[in-house]
């Protein structure tokens, strides 16, 4: 948004207000001790990391959300971008330098070998970013120095310097003017850690603890994580933002959805995303229970991966696409969430092009086009499904099975294989599989998002988020303009341009876009739904639970 | 030197030495007092230290709700110490003791401020404590929530797991259904090319399986599938039931006749199954899946349940092992539970506890830890606390007893020495106040001795009074001291002594003489008494005599005259016998009345006889009162007669008694006369009454008279000598004296008068009715 010179600040009078109601609350905390509050939300995986610079998933993503603030973040409930950790910020006529100033008196949190001694400063900004963007940074090596997102992003390339102004003042200078800047850094990889605690660790060689023990400046502080069981998180009563209405929160990881329902019902979660599409009517018939939904803006697609045979043949690629029933996959696995994709882009997002064809199903027509490119016989190829419920996919395997069953018709034959959440997502950015199911959910409200980020040339690189490895040399060239452009109708025709070469191409077959639910306890206050499919705690609430005992046995016991 | 000084000084040494040795003994005695005192107190102190440690002990070792009473207990003995010793600072009598109490005064500070503090850190390690147990039994009451929360989730589970299983079996069923269908299928298309194209028999059950798999489809509420699937058979049996082969197809359920290139109604229908079966065939997977997860959840929710119950009850063992720890106040044992309580906290972060209370428990353990340590610090600063304190007490009670033992050692010290200086001051004194003694009483005793010489040759020769006068502390005189004084003195006296003597010795020469005169003036009254009473008697027996003496007189010149007569007659021979006997006759009875008064005149003769000698005779003997009486009052009868009196005798039996008859009878005669001449008036004849009785061994004698009495004021004088009441009639006042004097001489008795104014008098006289023999020497001696 060049050109854009706006201000935003905190009325120092709320900060006040928001200090006082910390201390009050933390006063009737120690007052009472025993009755501590505790939000569950039932996660549906491991977090690759806790390091939100290291994730691209929004289960990673999720984990870090608690934890961190950004320094402009998104609106809840919207994409629009509002102060956060910098109460206001420029941005130069040439769109090239955001000058951002702190909020004041940020805490971050402690842990056990950790205590901070200084409010958040310009120093932790440069370090957050520094860490992702140069390659020279001390702490750029640590824990395998993958940046997949920002670098998907285009970032490294695009900041041309980050400096500490001054102790409360960030100047970042940008190669070129950049629409999404914004919005980018408003994702989880902008996360803001902290340097002392960082130089505190490399002093100790410890400095991997940053990304296991993280320390921010978000509402809840990291506890403890346990792969496949849970991720505790305690409220953090010094949070800028005020002390949040729970006093923990925890993740309890429960990958199966059945099971994630049961839990919910049974009291021990609050919260539950991707509820199976079979359980909905359910859900909304039981009193205890609320529904959310929300149009969320994701692609769920299957990824042929362009550099590896047979799918470097685009004969190969149609005849997937030709053989696949997507409409059978969207009734029998997503229900009346789903929509059949054609599209990279999500029909609710701008720039997506409804005109968009499907190639048709046509499985002699798919033979004739394997026949044609050596594969009379079909052949073999392993399928990767993710082990996990995804908003743009409720399940799968049930999705890799139907994919099976009907390239089986064409005589491909698939070998279904999986592997744990963080491993699978591992194995996607490193280009492993040659057909995967995959999807993304938008982290910012722009089809850069999608476009640009899954199917450009800069994540087609190993650990980039291209897992089709598609590069398209037109197509990037489209949507790396339309990055460029500010005007969104010029935009959205680049996208539309671009879409057509995908469509042609075929670097993925787009299975469905999904609204998304999220099945809540009836005691559960001040959640929102997000449009880009997070699951944010902030300003969650546990209303005084009536049947906390036996929450779960139907509504008899509860009081309206 | 006065005497006076002197004494003052011999006196006054031994006081004044004794008063000195009370005045130190009384010093000292304060002092040992004090330091007894002293040492009572540091006794005390002593005492309510160790009395204060044991309520420190109580303290520690009471339950918290009764900490207090101990505490202020402790705080009171405390109190008092402090006081105590404030006042043992009164009886610090060195500079040792003093700073042994200061630094028992500082040391007891330091104890109350220890003490303090230990309540303080006790206070602490008690909320401490209290939260541990609070934090423990949160954790149980959070693994029964967890438990009651499994149950409710196993009901959930079931009936879940129940939904999921009937949803399986219906997807089974159109899974089963649909293959069944393609079987049949299959089998009539083969049956058709076997028969060349004739319509197969299998078309029946073709028909009753397409309805199965519909009812199966409808079960499963997909009953717009039902209705493709009941079309798209229809469509295939028209179509092998020999019309014309056409194509069917499922779009919308609308069959349509389309180009015969396309699919003929038996691969739309086969198409149609593998769609279903693909859809169908995952949803059974996938609820396969999920019913396996669904069960495998359930049986980890149960394990997870039961690990939560593990926790809660190692949380609780551990609880109970650390109280009892602390309890012991065993700091290595409770700093080892710290060690067990992170294990504990990491095996409950480590299981897979419901996410719900995990984060509780876990803090509630890690809570339970970081109090257990800040209590196992309060524990080892409360046990060094009371390694303090007993320091603290141990240096005060050794002072305390030290304290003690000097002021014991004091009192000691000045009890002998005041001992010392009694005996000395005692021995000092008594030989000072001898020799002082000594000089001051010979000082005093030479001249004492000679004025005693001198006193004495004076007592043994009167004599030597002029002589004496002079003589009498001529030496001890010259002195000026109270020897001096008394020399000078006792020389006036002698000399007064002298004077007076001589004047005595003259008044009593006057006196005798006097005296003499008066027993001879009283002698010649009585013997003149005596002799009246002789002389009334003399006159009364003249009387009585003169009588027969009279008759006899009378008749004896009868005869004369008679014989004179006679003879004359005889002479005259003129005698006759007639004459004769006559004249016998008259001589017969002439000498008969001469016989017999003169016999009575010789009976009266010798009856005053022995009257009158026994009036003059003081000679005692036996004799019978009452006939002595009887001629006694007849010798009184002339005394009654002139007023008319009567006398009576009232003798119930006669005896004898052995007394001096003439005193008797004087006193008998007195009384007597005293009555006539007293009790009645002139002109009034009365009666007097002489009774005798016995009593014994004594003779009762009352004489009685019913005459006017004696007045009252009289009658304790009646005895008096020349007291009388008729003197003007010649009475000389003797009378009852000397009856008064007999009674209780000579006749050894005693005499009573007993009278009311006109009532009459009774003088009774009593007495022994035998003399003692002494009494009658004595009284015969009297007599003289």
């Amino acid at each position: 948004m060049p050109g854009m010179d706006q201000r935003f600040e905190a009325s120092p009078r709320r900060r006040a207000l928001r200090g006082l109601a910390a201390a009050l609350a933390a006063i009737w905390l120690s007052a009472a001790p025993a009755a501590a509050r505790t939000l569950v939300f039932c996660s549906e995986g491991n977090p690759e990391s806790l390091n939100p610079q290291l994730v691209t998933t929004t289960t990673g993503m999720d984990a870090a959300w608690p934890v961190f603030d950004t320094l402009v973040a998104f609106e809840p409930g919207t994409t629009t971008i509002r102060p956060s950790l910098a109460e206001a910020w420029t941005i130069s006529p040439d769109g090239r330098d955001y000058t951002f100033t702190l909020r004041q008196g940020v805490a971050f949190h402690r842990n056990a070998r950790f205590r901070p001694t200084r409010p958040l400063t310009a120093e932790d900004v440069v370090f957050s970013i520094g860490r992702q963007w140069r390659a020279d940074h001390p702490f750029h090596g640590v824990s395998g120095g993958q940046y997949a997102y920002f670098r998907d992003l285009g970032l490294p390339a695009l900041i041309e310097a980050v400096e500490a102004v001054d102790a409360r003042t960030v100047r970042i200078r940008l190669r070129e003017a950049d629409a999404t800047f914004l919005p980018n850094i408003a994702m989880a990889l902008g996360a803001i850690q902290s340097a002392e605690y960082a130089a505190a660790l490399a002093a100790a060689g410890e400095a991997e603890r940053l990304d296991r023990e993280p320390i921010g400046t978000g509402p809840f502080s990291f506890v403890a994580f346990q792969p496949d069981v849970a991720l505790r998180y305690r409220a953090f009563p010094d949070h800028w933002g005020g002390q949040p209405p729970i006093d923990s929160l925890v993740f309890s990881i429960t990958p199966n959805a059945a099971v994630r329902l049961a839990k919910v019902r049974a009291g021990e979660c609050h919260l539950m995303p991707f509820p199976n599409p079979g359980d909905l009517d359910g859900i909304r018939a039981d009193p205890g229970l609320t529904l959310m939904r929300e149009e969320e803006l994701n692609i769920g697609y299957l990824a042929l991966n362009v550099t590896k045979p047979p799918f470097d043949d685009l004969r190969v690629r149609r005849a997937v696409a030709m053989a696949i029933d997507k409409a059978a996959i969207v009734t029998g696995v997503y229900g009346p969430g789903g929509t059949a994709a054609r599209s990279p882009l999500p029909p609710n997002l701008w720039g997506h092009d409804p005109t968009l064809a499907d190639p048709p199903l046509d499985r002699a027509g798919a033979q004739r086009l394997l026949a044609e490119a050596g594969y009379p016989s079909g052949f073999e190829a392993e399928l990767w499904y993710p082990p996990v419920s995804r908003a743009y996919n409720p399940n799968g395997r049930r999705v890799a099975d139907m994919i099976q069953a009907d390239l089986a018709r064409i005589g491909v034959r698939l070998r279904l294989v999986t592997d744990e959440w963080s491993a699978y997502r591992s194995k996607m950015l490193a280009g492993v599989p040659k057909m995967a199911l995959f999807g993304w959910t938008a982290d910012n409200g722009d089809p850069d998002n999608f476009l640009g980020v899954l199917l450009g040339c800069v994540p087609a690189r190993t650990g980039g988020s291209n897992i089709a490895r598609w590069c398209d040399p037109t197509f990037d060239a489209l949507v790396t303009k339309a990055r460029r452009v500010t005007d969104q109708g010029t935009r959205a025709e680049l996208y539309r341009q671009a879409q057509a070469i995908f469509r042609r191409e075929l670097p993925w077959v787009p299975i469905a876009h999904s609204a998304v639910f999220v099945a809540a306890r009836r005691e559960v206050t001040g959640y929102r739904m997000d449009p880009l499919g997070r699951h944010i705690f902030r300003g969650v609430g546990l209303r005084e639970a009536p049947g906390s005992r036996a929450g779960t046995q139907g509504g008899a016991g509860r009081v309206p | 030197m006065r005497v006076g000084h002197k004494i003052i000084l011999v006196g006054g040494l031994p006081i004044t030495i004794a008063a000195l040795i009370a005045l130190a003994g009384w010093l000292l005695l304060a002092q040992a007092d004090r330091a007894r005192g002293g040492a009572v107190l540091a006794g005390a102190i002593y005492r309510t230290l160790t009395l204060s440690t044991t309520v420190r002990d109580e303290f520690l070792a009471a339950r918290p709700i009764e900490r207090t009473d101990h505490a202020e207990r402790f705080a009171r003995l405390t109190a008092e110490s402090a006081g105590s010793l404030d006042d043992l600072r009164r009886f610090a009598r060195t500079p040792d003791q003093a700073s042994r109490i200061e630094a028992a005064r500082a040391a007891l500070k330091d104890s109350i401020d220890q003490m303090q503090a230990l309540v303080r850190i006790t206070r602490e390690n008690d909320g401490l404590i209290a939260e541990m147990a609070s934090r423990a039994d949160a954790l149980v009451r959070l693994a029964d929530q967890a438990r009651d929360r499994q149950r409710a989730a196993n009901t959930d589970l079931v009936v879940s797991l129940t939904d999921k299983a009937s949803t399986l079996r219906q997807v089974r069923d159109v899974v089963g259904a649909v293959n069944e269908l393609r079987a049949l299928v299959a089998q009539a298309e083969i049956e058709a090319l076997r028969d060349g194209g004739r319509a197969p028999s299998g078309m029946v059950q073709v028909r009753n399986a397409a309805r199965d798999l519909a009812a199966a489809l409808k079960g499963d509420r997909r009953e717009a599938e039902a209705e493709e699937l009941l079309i798209l058979t229809a469509a295939y049996e028209a179509w092998r039931g020999g019309e014309e082969p056409g194509l069917v197809t499922a779009d919308g359920g609308h069959a349509r006749i389309v180009d015969s290139s396309l699919p003929s109604p038996v691969n739309v229908l086969d198409e149609w199954c593998d769609r279903v079966l693909k859809i169908d065939g995952s949803a059974q997977r996938a609820l396969h899946d999920e019913v396996t997860q669904l069960l495998s959840y359930a049986v980890q929710a149960n394990e997870t349940e039961q690990a939560t119950q593990n926790i809660a009850l190692e949380t609780l063992k551990l609880g109970q092992r650390t109280a009892e720890a602390l309890r012991r106040r065993d700091v290595p044992a409770a700093a080892a539970m710290l060690e067990d309580g992170r294990r504990l906290s990491e095996t409950a972060a480590a299981l897979p506890i419901s996410p719900l209370i995990q984060g509780e428990m876990i803090e509630a353990i890690d809570g339970w830890r970081e109090r257990l340590g800040t209590t196992v610090e309060g524990l080892r600063r409360q046990n060094e606390g009371i390694a303090a304190m007993d320091g603290l007490a141990a240096v005060i009670g050794e002072t305390a007893r030290s304290l003690n033992e000097i002021f014991i050692d004091d009192a000691d010290r000045f009890g002998t020495f005041l001992l010392r200086l009694l005996l000395v001051g005692a021995g000092a004194g008594l030989v000072l106040g001898s020799a002082a003694a000594l000089a001051v009483a010979r000082s005093i005793t030479g001249p004492l001795r000679q004025l005693q010489r001198s006193m004495l040759a004076l007592a043994a020769d009167p004599g030597r009074r002029e002589m004496g006068a002079g003589d009498v502390g001529a030496e001890v005189g010259r002195r000026r001291d109270e020897l001096g004084d008394m020399a000078r003195a006792t020389a006036m006296f002698v000399e007064e002594i002298g004077r007076r003597e001589r004047a005595l010795r003259r008044a009593k020469e006057e006196a005798d003489r006097t005296l003499a005169e008066l027993r001879q003036t009283q002698s010649d009254l009585i013997q003149a008494e005596k002799l009246a009473s002789l002389g009334q008697l003399v006159a009364g027996v003249a009387h009585e005599i003169n009588t027969p003496l009279g008759i006899a007189l009378t008749t004896a010149t009868l005869v004369r005259d008679e014989a004179r007569d006679f003879r004359e007659v005889a002479a005259a021979g003129q005698l006759s016998r007639s004459r004769l006997t006559h004249f016998v006759d008259r001589m017969q009875e002439g000498s008969h009345l001469l016989t017999a008064n003169l016999a009575r005149a010789a009976d009266l003769v010798h009856s005053f006889k022995q009257v009158a000698v026994d009036r003059v005779s003081d000679e005692h003997r036996r004799f019978p009162l009452r006939e002595w009486l009887g001629e006694l009052l007849r010798s009184l009868g002339p005394l009654l007669r002139r007023g008319g009196h009567r006398l009576e005798l009232e003798a119930a039996e006669e005896f004898e008694v052995d007394t001096h008859p003439g005193a008797l009878a004087q006193v008998i005669t007195n009384l007597v006369k005293n009555a006539v001449v007293h009790a009645f008036a002139d002109g009034t004849p009365g009666t007097i009454t002489v009774a005798v009785s016995r009593e014994g061994s004594w003779v009762r004698l009352e004489v009685r008279d019913d005459g006017r009495g004696i007045a009252a004021a009289d009658r304790e004088r009646i005895f008096d000598p020349f007291f009388t009441t008729a003197r003007h009639r010649g009475s000389s006042g003797l009378g009852m004296h000397i009856v008064y004097n007999l009674v209780s001489g000579q006749l050894q008795g005693r005499i009573a008068v007993e009278s009311r104014e006109g009532r009459g008098t009774v003088v009774r006289v009593e007495f022994p009715a035998c003399l003692a023999p002494a009494a009658t020497a004595r009284a015969a001696m009297a007599a003289q």
